[in-house]
């Protein structure tokens, strides 16, 4: 079970985070060509992360490249780099349709052909940026089987929403997460949260972890490596979650040695996706 | 590929490399580099930029390289971005690039 | 969310809310806001200006960083821009002057230093090889003998007096390297003036004619020279020109003997040449003195033969004067260039 807590976002044109990234070991790192690189080095960063993507290090480590979106003239060249590079996903920003992901599919099959990687290798994300979007996220999480998770962007969002953030718990972007939340279970694929601005406030960060984590996201977007730990710590079970876990799992176990077709647990039935959960804690546990 | 004008790519920053690619009135290929750990990696930074040179067929021109301590996979990406914008390459060819 | 973002240009003479706050931060830094400047890199953070540096032509002048944020890499940043920035306006050839405590920092800009006025100024240049590879096109073009002399004629444009000048000096030397200042800064252009001292000369056989080089008075090794302001005459105004000839140019070409037109009219012109005595002569340097020849001024009728005097004919049309002036290669350009309206 791949888990997606932190999804780093790196600058594509920095030689000097894209060097040491990796060291911070996040879930996920997101090579960005699109709002972090100036219109005059979107063909200098698509170079370096196209050489990037092959460095050793990544090897080990999901990555993601975030290509321009596919109304500017960026994106195609974007997507040979991404896909020849051997990115484990493509992230499309700005989604708005299931046509744009079915349309990104038919060219990632095209280069993955031409270059020799096995048809359906490369994985693709949507990230959510506005209220068509947001309207549109079911049809788009389900626009493909390459889909694995589908992002809430909320700068660009709230932009289009003609309101702000606010702190607490934050209405402006109630209806949008739970929306993105609903399409990614609807389509069984990840669900991240909004990236947290503020590097310098950490309590603010947790505050919004919490408000992620307890909806239900598997993780967020986050702008700096400080961030990674903090999150997976606040992601990770309480003891009393990895007790019971492990409790739920030996039952699985010794009904499956018992040959027996139902789990049960202090006299109740355990269904599969609470043992899907329990591996999940127990992974988080392990990982954080 | 043929060096038509002057381009750079890259910039001062620490683990990166500021490359200057520039015609060369006499037909040959000229690379020189500047470094801050030029004992220890000089050889193989110029390795790597001329292999990169190399798979571009770039036969002549002025190649100035001034490195901070980039990896090889910064300095080939920055070597091909200054390479590419010097000849005004519009299409990318791929296979020459990895 | 990145570095880039905080940078942006600035042109002063647009901008006057942004020239003040760059005025201030330069002056926080012990530097004055040079006129000369027609664009700049500037950081904010937090709307606050925190780095600037600005660009005349292809040298980097006025840069500072906020005193709170030195040591950051906001420094290489701005380096970063404003190389970007002169890159993006053709200029890849950059130059830099500096007080010489500032050296290690401009290294880091991948600025090379070429010549220092003692305890007062760096030049330096964005190239390591740049002025070596400059001088090895030179030594090429080396002549044997023992008095080899070198001329830098602006010839705005040739006259009869530059025609002098040269003969007078071709007939001392076994060899004469003659240099024309490439900037178009003048009346007539660098191709036009190049052309007609090219046409003016022919005829002097131990001659090398050389085009104009950014190392030879340029806006870069001399800025004052092309300032309209004369107050800004002082010690070392010409030096860092005079000392590049001197340590580089001179010692390529194995010149011996400068030879320059004694100037009774441009205080510019008679201010250079006092200097270079001083620098080409006197003062200390591993390279070897080079005696300096002040050849007196051709004249027609007593008036020394000068091309500001061939400019003024020129306003007024008068080509008779000026035919008593100019070779005739001159001459014909002129008529041709700026034929009489019909009156």
């Amino acid at each position: 079970m791949k888990l997606r807590r932190s999804m780093l976002f790196v600058p594509g044109d920095n030689g000097a985070m894209l060097s040491t990234s990796f060291v911070y070991n996040p879930d996920s790192v997101m090579f960005d060509l699109e709002d972090a690189v100036s219109p005059r080095e979107k063909d200098s960063a698509r170079l370096m992360v196209y050489q990037a993507l092959q460095h050793p290090a990544y090897r080990d480590i999901e990555t993601v490249v975030r290509i321009n979106g596919v109304d500017t003239p960026f994106w195609q060249e974007d997507l040979e780099a991404a896909v020849r590079g051997g990115a484990d996903i493509v992230r499309l920003p700005k989604t708005e349709t299931a046509q744009e992901i079915q349309e990104l599919e038919t060219h990632v099959a095209r280069i993955e052909k031409a270059c020799g990687r096995a048809v359906g290798d490369t994985k693709l994300m949507a990230a959510i940026e506005s209220a068509s979007g947001v309207v549109n996220a079911v049809a788009i999480a389900r626009a493909s089987p390459r889909m694995v998770a589908i992002a809430m962007a909320g700068f660009d969002y709230l932009v289009d929403m003609h309101t702000r953030r606010s702190a607490g718990w934050e209405p402006e972007l109630f209806y949008a997460r739970a929306a993105v939340l609903h399409a990614a279970r609807a389509a069984h694929i990840d669900a991240f949260d909004v990236v947290y601005g503020n590097v310098n406030d950490d309590e603010g960060f947790l505050r919004e972890v919490q408000i992620a984590k307890q909806l239900g996201f598997n993780g967020k977007s986050l702008i700096h490596p400080k961030q990674i730990d903090l999150l997976h710590k606040a992601y990770a079970p309480t003891e009393a979650e990895v007790s019971h876990a492990k409790r739920v799992l030996a039952a699985a176990d010794e009904a499956h040695r018992k040959g027996l077709g139902v789990v049960s647990l202090d006299g109740k039935m355990v269904d599969p996706p609470v043992i899907h959960e329990a591996e999940m804690a127990l992974q988080m546990a392990e990982a954080a | 590929m043929k060096v038509i004008k002057e381009a750079i790519a890259g910039t001062l920053e620490s683990s990166d490399l500021l490359v200057k690619v520039a015609p060369s009135d006499r037909g040959t290929r000229d690379v020189v580099i500047r470094s801050e750990v030029i004992k220890q990696f000089g050889k193989q930074i110029r390795r790597v930029v001329t292999d990169t040179l190399d798979k571009l067929s770039v036969s002549g021109g002025s190649i100035v390289v001034e490195d901070k301590g980039a990896l090889d996979c910064v300095i080939r990406a920055r070597v091909q971005a200054a390479v590419l914008r010097a000849c005004e390459a519009n299409q990318l060819e791929w296979e020459r690039l990895s | 969310m990145n570095a880039t973002a905080d940078f942006y240009t600035v042109h002063p003479k647009d901008a006057p809310a942004e020239r003040e706050d760059i005025r201030r931060l330069l002056a926080a830094n012990d530097l004055e806001l040079d006129d000369q400047i027609e664009v700049f890199v500037v950081c904010r953070r937090e709307g606050r200006l925190v780095a600037c540096a600005g660009l005349d032509h292809y040298t980097i002048k006025c840069v500072a960083v906020a005193q709170d944020l030195r040591g950051e890499s906001l420094s290489l940043d701005l380096g970063s821009e404003v190389v970007h920035l002169a890159a993006a306006r053709g200029q890849f050839h950059l130059f830099l002057y500096t007080a010489p405590h500032n050296l290690p920092l401009f290294r880091g800009w991948g600025f090379y230093p070429l010549v220092e006025v003692p305890e007062r100024v760096v030049l330096m240049e964005n190239s390591p090889v740049a002025l070596e590879r400059y001088c090895d096109s030179l030594r090429a073009q080396r002549r044997p003998g023992k008095t080899i002399g070198g001329i830098v004629l602006n010839a705005n444009p040739f006259t009869l007096g530059h025609r002098y000048l040269v003969e007078q000096a071709a007939g001392a030397c076994d060899w004469l390297h003659v240099f024309v200042v490439k900037e178009d800064a003048s009346m007539f252009s660098y191709a036009d003036r190049f052309a007609l001292v090219a046409a003016g000369v022919k005829g002097i056989d131990n001659l090398t004619l050389y085009p104009g080089s950014d190392y030879i008075i340029s806006r870069a090794t001399f800025p004052g020279y092309f300032l309209k302001e004369k107050g800004l005459i002082e010690a070392s105004w010409a030096a860092v020109d005079l000392l590049l000839f001197r340590d580089y140019i001179a010692p390529a070409l194995g010149i011996t003997h400068r030879y320059v037109g004694s100037e009774p009219f441009d205080v510019v012109t008679r201010s250079y040449n006092a200097q270079m005595k001083q620098w080409l002569e006197r003062a200390a340097s591993t390279a070897a003195a080079i005696t300096v020849v002040e050849i007196p001024r051709a004249s027609l009728g007593g008036v020394p033969i000068s091309a500001t005097e061939v400019r003024r004919r020129l306003a007024q049309h008068d080509f008779r004067a000026i035919g008593d002036l100019v070779p005739a290669t001159t001459l014909e350009f002129l008529e041709r260039r700026f034929p009489a309206t019909v009156q």
